[in-house]
């Protein structure tokens, strides 16, 4: 009995500070979306289901979804990709590999900014480092400049924003593959299973656990990266990077629109906990089966 | 058990890509920063430097505002970092240590909270800082940054906690020592590292954090390095110098910090990602 009041003592300033700062304004949020407020600390006026109706409406919303989902999608297969072949590396003996394992995640512990920085140089099409390197291996005649179309400007992104979270999903993976048991990787040598047989036999499938979790989690992180794209192209050439989270900031702080802003925000949130929700009963499902 | 050649080479071959992957964008700016502006904008890049200078970082300490900006930076995570600590610890030790009604539930709805988009809550929360003053404040910042930091940090401390055996607390019950004593005098200096991953993912959090920090914070001289350092790209001559010696001076802090605590913050996360 007195543990179970100790323990709600210890629970609820994280809980209540939880709820003070992220619960209380997505309620205000919602307040907002059906006003008509404008500008910052002016005041609205209860309009009804009329934001929705203009957003739903429109092709502004949809055209960001897209791109959020074209980003989240490269995201995922990109750093898949790269984290899977570095967790399978930093598995391994090696000498050095507890330096290896956390020197690996230099890149996702340094500022955004600094991030932003460092690409935009090594890219710059004046001077940098990507574009003389591959004029001089014949690759390209002169400069490219790798925000300034479209479709460069998605993949450049994508890959700079890869770049930064790769070795942290690799830990993850990490985490993953040393769960799996030695003696299996052991039989299977002495069956005679040559490396690529015990990566496909064992490893896939006992990895897909972990993979799933970070599926997910993975998803909602890239779908939430606001930072690098606004910092690199925010949100450009002509909208075409510009996600769901750059929508809803460039309405609410450049076009001073705060309800519409807030309209976009909530129908996001629907979006992500609808997938939150069946993405953990996928889980809970597989789990069960298991 | 021998490794083949073959095996060999194609684990030293990736982890030497791997290394060259992450670690050339940092030396070309590193080193970027200590060549002269002629040998930074050559046609021709060069690898290692054939100019030495420090102009950029005398610059940058003397002509810009980079100071104020690492100073605001600084003050801001190192609050955001003993905050968060302060509550996760308590909250961490009673999800993983302790049994009370609604458990799962709580510690599922603070999960959701992690992958919460942050812009969702910005406009609201900016409305609501205005009310009590808090526009401009570092205040705001820490508040934000606690908030963001505090479903991960909880859920790093599990596999810390889960390490120690449940009878070093029973005996001490048995004992008839008082709970807080078990937790400040025998738990504290167990977990240790667990603390100290959580302070980690927390001060580099907020180091790194943009998106409030551009919006919450409004003056000049109270802006953090993300937002200051922002300021500097978007103008009209870009000075890749002083950029180069600023991003420097702006990995250096996480770096040391990592060197003295970064392979408990690993561990916490390879060991937490369990289940």
């Amino acid at each position: 009995m007195k543990n179970t009041t100790l323990a709600f003592l210890f629970v609820s300033p994280a809980l209540l500070f939880l709820l003070a700062v992220l619960g209380w304004p997505l309620v205000q949020a919602v307040i907002l979306s059906f006003q008509d407020v404008g500008v910052i600390g002016s005041q609205g006026h209860y309009v009804g289901l009329a934001n929705y109706a203009a957003i739903l409406g429109g092709a502004g919303f949809w055209r960001a979804l897209g791109r959020s989902v074209v980003w989240v999608l490269g995201n995922a297969v990109v750093q898949t990709a790269l984290a899977l072949a570095t967790a399978l590396i930093l598995n391994q003996k090696f000498p050095g590999v507890r330096i290896a394992r956390t020197w690996v995640i230099l890149s996702w512990i340094v500022p955004t900014v600094v991030v932003v920085i460092i690409w935009r140089w090594l890219l710059s099409s004046s001077g940098g480092m990507i574009n003389p390197l591959l004029i001089q291996a014949g690759v390209i005649e002169r400069p490219v400049g790798f925000f300034a179309t479209r479709e460069s400007a998605m993949t450049t992104l994508i890959l700079i924003n890869s770049w930064r979270w790769f070795p942290f999903t690799a830990l993850m993976m990490l985490a993953g593959l040393t769960r799996i048991p030695s003696d299996l990787y052991e039989a299977a040598r002495i069956d005679g299973a040559g490396t690529f047989q015990r990566f496909k036999r064992i490893t896939w499938p006992l990895l897909q656990p972990t993979l799933l979790v970070l599926g997910v989690v993975g998803t909602l992180l890239s779908f939430n990266v606001f930072d690098v794209i606004w910092l690199l192209t925010a949100g450009g050439p002509a909208g075409a990077t510009q996600t769901l989270p750059v929508l809803i900031y460039e309405t609410a702080f450049k076009g001073y629109r705060l309800s519409e802003a807030a309209t976009v925000s909530v129908l996001t949130s629907i979006l992500l906990m609808g997938f939150a929700f069946l993405a953990t009963r996928a889980m809970t499902a597989q789990e069960a089966a298991r | 058990m021998k490794r083949s050649f073959g095996q060999s080479l194609s684990l030293y071959g990736g982890l030497l890509l791997i290394a060259l992957l992450i670690v050339l964008p940092f030396w070309w700016v590193i080193s970027g920063s200590i060549k002269l502006p002629r040998e930074i904008i050559q046609r021709v890049p060069t690898m290692i430097p054939e100019s030495f200078t420090l102009q950029h970082f005398e610059k940058l300490l003397q002509a810009s505002d980079f100071p104020v900006y690492l100073i605001n930076s600084i003050i801001v995570a190192s609050f955001s970092m003993a905050f968060t600590v302060l509550l996760a610890l308590p909250a961490a030790y009673a999800f993983f240590r302790m049994e009370f009604p609604g458990r799962n539930a709580l510690y599922r709805t603070i999960l959701l909270a992690y992958a919460f988009p942050g812009v969702v809550v910005l406009i609201p929360l900016y409305g609501l800082f205005a009310k009590v003053g808090l526009i401009d404040s570092p205040v705001a910042l820490v508040i934000v940054n606690v908030a963001f930091a505090l479903p991960f940090s909880i859920w790093m401390m599990r596999s810390f906690l889960a390490t120690i055996p449940r009878e070093i607390e029973e005996a001490a019950v048995v004992d008839g020592a008082p709970t807080t004593t078990i937790l400040v005098r025998i738990l504290m200096p167990l977990i240790a590292p667990g603390i100290a991953s959580v302070a980690i993912f927390a001060f580099i959090s907020s180091w790194t954090e943009y998106l409030f920090a551009s919006v919450l914070i409004v003056s000049d001289a109270r802006r953090t390095i993300p937002v200051g350092f922002a300021g500097i790209i978007g103008q009209y001559q870009i000075d890749w110098g002083l950029l180069l010696a600023g991003a420097t001076a702006a990995i250096i802090p996480v770096v040391i910090l990592f060197a003295l605590v970064g392979r408990w913050f690993v561990s916490g996360l390879t060991d937490g990602a369990v289940k």
